[in-house]
């Protein structure tokens, strides 16, 4: 209770004796595939639902600037997102759309620039003002050469992009979010909450430090580049602590602001951020459980007022299986509905100020972020901490204790680890077994489309807007302007990236798996390493394994879990990274007379992956079996089967020591066959 | 296998056929006493299509991050692009674990070759808890890919001071290192510094954190190597930039036109003892010296490297 102007008022009402009701977040869905024309009829409709934001997906290729008809993104196209080849895939994405009303969010990185200049120019061909565009390019390099794999170049070229987003931004989008600092793919990489607050905020201070040395933004300009900094963050299953690491993330955020950038204007201090909550603990595994971890988790982030994210965007329960169907989206746009209008939570002030328990734990979670931020500006920073493989080296090392927890039953996980059995799911009856599919036609459409375009345009215009760009990226000049060149001109996302790749080179970062340790000793490792090591006396040399990560999709942990098991359990492991292609593993698995060769794959390309594979297998006159590992939907086993793959694996086999087995037994009978 | 697939397999070989190689290398790391044979058969046989042990072998060594891997990748290509009969091979080294006897071998990630490029091979070892940077196999292996190969690189594991086996391997030894690494140049001073014919400063993009390192190495290599006539040379490369690598190639193929520093026969009788310090210890070792003279004797008398290993082995069993 307090007295106010004499008259009494319960701190949970106004003047007017109605309820302090604070403003839904935004309401959005991760979404997109197909084909430009698909994804704007998605769109469409999900806006019709009472979304309030879009939020888009692009394909691989687009996100590692290929355009769709580079050999390496023809199995990839319109699968995880949409392709976008040049402006005029943009025009059909965006048909009737009112971009200069939308709040657009697009999950791009290495190519955030090109994504960024092709709205600015659609914007400009529509003749609307540019400078009512409002949203956010996701643009964090540094959680992709950590967790999620879609760089292209070095980190120096990358973080120069970034700043020059920042620095094009503001005098001419001032409602856009240049980029988005992204903790939610460390969290899924294995992040612990600590790692998670401290790495998140180590890469806004890298950004902010070097927009500041670059020093074209000053005083109160740079406040307000601070004021667009805005986070993407992940929300775990462990809900109280996660509310927690949010207001620990806000308190921190406000003390950098002040302190390290001497913000003084209050509104610029304000922890901003988006959220899409945890799917590393979504499983396969009686998937209908996903429904009430996805809710769980979502309240993580919406408990607490004043640590209450702005958007929202949730998974759908059946992600471990497949990309969710229209209508899974509807129902996790639904639940969202429901915990905003429905319930009571927005009618209250912050309901855990006060509590002495939340208290400490957020004060925990600073004191142990605060020490890892400081450990990481004594190493120079995140760009020193990425190239050095620390970083890396960190979450890899979370993530196979955390892997090794489930395995030895530590941490439970309901129908995966513990009570396994269950009823059949009625949500995978139907015709569509409860998984999307996409069209195999649907690809046609964007290569023709390509291919239209290409016939059409001006080639000499083209040319001089690349050589633009070019000289622009070598002279240290802004490249935003002419990337909307190029863009006008109808550059094609693949000519785009190839000529800064020309300029910068491409990176390839440190794997983080040397030096692992898996903590898990049982007897089933020690008779497995029993096992291998028989083999080894038997056949002169230990069991080699060739881990390989083909295409374009960068998520790497379970390629890395393998790895890191295989060398527990005494394999000689070969692993050279993502984005490799098939040609390249079999080229490693021939060269190193591999025992056997496991492929992880996550995107959805198996079937297409699998016929490359295992043509170069053939030609190359090797007989080494081949296993999967990845996001398989059970119908497709049989074609895999088919193609020679020996063994399958999926979130399923969670038991690393199960699929360790299998792997030996397969390299076991391979052996005895020769004899 | 049968002395008709040795003999089809050596045949693809000397043709570089990848799968071949592979499988043969396998062959000479295999430990099994049973292997020497099949591998004396497999050498006499390149020997009569041809295959000289001419093979020079150029040590990479330093330490991890000093970017060993991607220099050789880029210099390796660029060997083949100026010289269009020369072919290479690479051994990479990496640790094993104490623990469970595995490896991850991990070299790979920063070298990618052209595909179907057959005068280069790459293939990577597990040290296999030995120490001093190489794989008991690294010679083995070497002994056949110096009849297939002008060039052998070998890549060392790159910790500690004690990587100094790869004398007895190269014909000529490289330290890597990486600017502002002036804190373990003094630290390696008395260890490895010691071993390099060429230094090379990879990185070298960052100009500022060149200079004050290259003048440290300087420093380090006149206390380090006292007395020494010459100075050694320090290649400045930046795999990133390309810069130096043609300085490194260069002086790659000097090697290659020039004198081995080691003979076939010296590294075999040093391998050999090894083997002999490995298998049977010191008492075998003094049972060398005292029924056979020297190593070297040994290996002329039993004909080459395998029929001495037979030989040996066979004398200790009686």
């Amino acid at each position: 209770m307090s007295e106010a102007n004499g008259k009494s008022k319960h701190l949970l009402y106004d003047n007017g004796g109605q309820a302090v009701r604070d403003q839904p977040w935004i309401f959005r869905t991760y979404a997109g595939h197909s084909n430009a024309r698909e994804s704007n009829k998605l769109y469409r409709s999900n806006l019709d639902k009472g979304q309030t934001g879009l939020s888009i997906a692009f394909d691989l290729p687009t996100q590692c600037g290929y355009s769709s008809d580079h050999a390496i993104a023809r199995p990839e196209i319109g699968k995880v997102g949409v392709p976008i080849n040049s402006l005029d895939d943009f025009h059909t994405l965006f048909e009737g759309i009112p971009i200069e009303k939308m709040n657009t969010s697009m999950t791009i990185n290495a190519t955030s620039m090109w994504l960024l200049a092709l709205y600015v120019a659609l914007a400009r061909e529509r003749g609307e003002n540019a400078a009512l565009l409002q949203g956010t390019t996701q643009n964090d390099i540094i959680k992709e050469y950590l967790a999620r794999g879609t760089y292209i170049f070095p980190p120096e070229a990358s973080l120069r992009m970034i700043a020059e987003m920042y620095e094009y931004s503001l005098g001419n989008i001032p409602k856009w979010n240049a980029s988005n600092i992204c903790s939610y793919h460390l969290q899924e990489a294995g992040a612990t909450p600590a790692q998670e607050l401290a790495f998140a905020l180590a890469n806004a201070i890298g950004i902010l430090d070097l927009i500041r040395q670059r020093g074209q933004i000053q005083g109160e300009d740079f406040e307000k580049v601070v004021g667009r900094i805005s986070f993407f963050v992940n929300a775990g299953i462990r809900f109280v602590e996660e509310m927690c690491k949010m207001r620990a993330f806000t308190e921190l955020w406000e003390e950098i602001t002040r302190d390290r950038y001497g913000v003084k204007n209050p509104r610029y201090r304000i922890f901003r951020y988006g959220v899409q909550v945890n799917s590393l603990g979504l499983t396969e595994s009686q998937p209908e459980n996903n429904a009430w971890r996805i809710l769980i988790e979502a309240l993580g982030v919406s408990l607490s007022r004043k640590a209450r994210c702005r958007a929202l965007q949730l998974p759908a329960w059946n992600e471990a299986l497949s990309l969710p169907r229209p209508w899974d989206q509807q129902w996790s746009l639904r639940l969202q509905q429901i915990l905003a209008y429905e319930t009571d939570l927005l009618e209250y002030p912050d309901i855990f100020d006060g509590s002495v328990v939340i208290e400490s734990k957020v004060g925990a979670l600073k004191e142990e972020a605060r020490k890892e931020i400081d450990r990481i500006l004594g190493m120079g920073g995140v760009r020193s901490a990425v190239e050095s493989g620390y970083m890396k080296s960190a979450l890899v090392r979370s993530m196979s204790e955390r892997v090794s927890r489930i395995n030895s039953g530590d941490q439970i996980v309901v129908g995966l680890n513990r009570w396994t059995e269950a009823l059949p799911s009625p949500l995978l009856g139907g015709d569509d077994g409860g998984v999307f599919k996409i069209d195999p036609a649907a690809a046609r459409e964007t290569l023709e489309a390509l291919q239209k375009l290409k016939t059409q345009r001006d080639g000499s215009k083209v040319e001089k807007a690349l050589q633009r760009l070019r000289e622009a990226a070598r002279s240290g000049q802004n490249m935003m302007e002419p990337s909307i060149e190029c863009a006008l001109a109808r550059v094609t996302t693949g000519e785009w990236a190839g000529a800064l790749r020309e300029v910068f080179g491409e990176y390839r970062p440190a794997t983080g798996i040397e030096g692992q340790k898996l903590m898990l000793e049982d007897q089933r490792v020690q008779d497995l390493r029993k096992r291998v090591d028989d083999y080894a006396a038997r056949n002169g040399r230990r069991p080699r394994i060739v881990v390989g990560k083909p295409g374009l999709d960068g998520h790497s942990n379970g390629a890395e879990v393998i790895a890191v098991s295989a060398r527990h359990t005494g394999f000689d492991v070969i692993y050279s990274g993502i984005r490799l292609t098939p040609e390249e593993i079999v080229q490693s698995a021939v060269e190193e007379n591999a025992d056997i060769i496991g492929v992880s794959i996550l995107s959805g390309s198996h079937l297409e992956l699998a016929d490359q594979l295992m043509e170069r297998l053939r030609r190359s006159g090797a007989e080494i079996p081949v296993v999967f590992g990845g996001i398989i939907p059970p119908p497709d086993f049989d074609a895999l089967r088919q193609r020679g793959v020996q063994a399958i694996f999926t979130p399923r086999d969670y038991s690393l020591m199960d699929i360790m087995e299998k792997i030996m037994t397969l390299i076991e009978e391979r052996q005895a066959a020769r004899r | 296998m049968s002395e008709a697939e040795l003999l089809d397999l050596a045949a693809r070989a000397i043709d570089r056929d990848t799968w071949s190689i592979a499988r043969l290398i396998t062959l000479f790391e295999d430990r099994r006493p049973q292997c020497a044979a099949d591998r004396a058969l497999v050498l006499k046989h390149l020997e009569r299509a041809g295959a000289r042990p001419d093979g020079r072998f150029l040590g990479m060594t330093g330490a991890p991050g000093a970017g060993k891997s991607s220099l050789i990748g880029r210099a390796a290509q660029r060997l083949i692009e100026s010289d269009h009969q020369v072919s290479l091979a690479v051994l990479a080294v990496d640790p094993s674990s104490h623990i469970s006897g595995g490896a991850i071998l991990g070299d790979r990630t920063r070298v990618r070759f052209p595909l179907d490029e057959r005068r280069l091979f790459f293939r990577s070892q597990a040290s296999d808890q030995e120490l001093g940077g190489v794989s008991r196999s690294t010679f083995q292996a070497g002994r056949l890919l110096m009849r297939l190969f002008d060039l052998i690189v070998v890549e060392t594991v790159g910790i500690g001071q004690n990587e100094i086996e790869i004398q007895y391997i190269a014909d000529r030894v490289y330290l890597v290192m990486q600017p502002m690494a002036g804190d373990q140049v003094q630290f390696m001073k008395a260890g490895i510094m010691e071993i390099p014919d060429c230094f090379i400063l990879n990185k070298c993009d960052q100009e500022d954190a060149t200079r004050p390192t290259y003048h440290a190495l300087r420093v380090s290599m006149s206390f380090a190597r006292p007395g020494e006539e010459r100075q050694l040379p320090v290649l400045l490369t930046s795999a990133q930039s390309g810069a130096g690598i043609d300085d490194l190639v260069a002086d790659w193929k000097s090697v290659r036109n020039g004198h081995g520093r080691h003979s076939l026969l010296d590294r075999e009788a040093y391998y050999f003892q090894r083997w002999v310090r490995d298998e049977f210890g010191r008492q075998g070792l003094l049972r060398l010296q005292s029924s056979h003279g020297s190593a070297v004797d040994f290996l002329r008398k039993a004909g080459d490297f395998d029929q001495a290993q037979l030989k040996f082995a066979a004398e200790q069993a009686n």
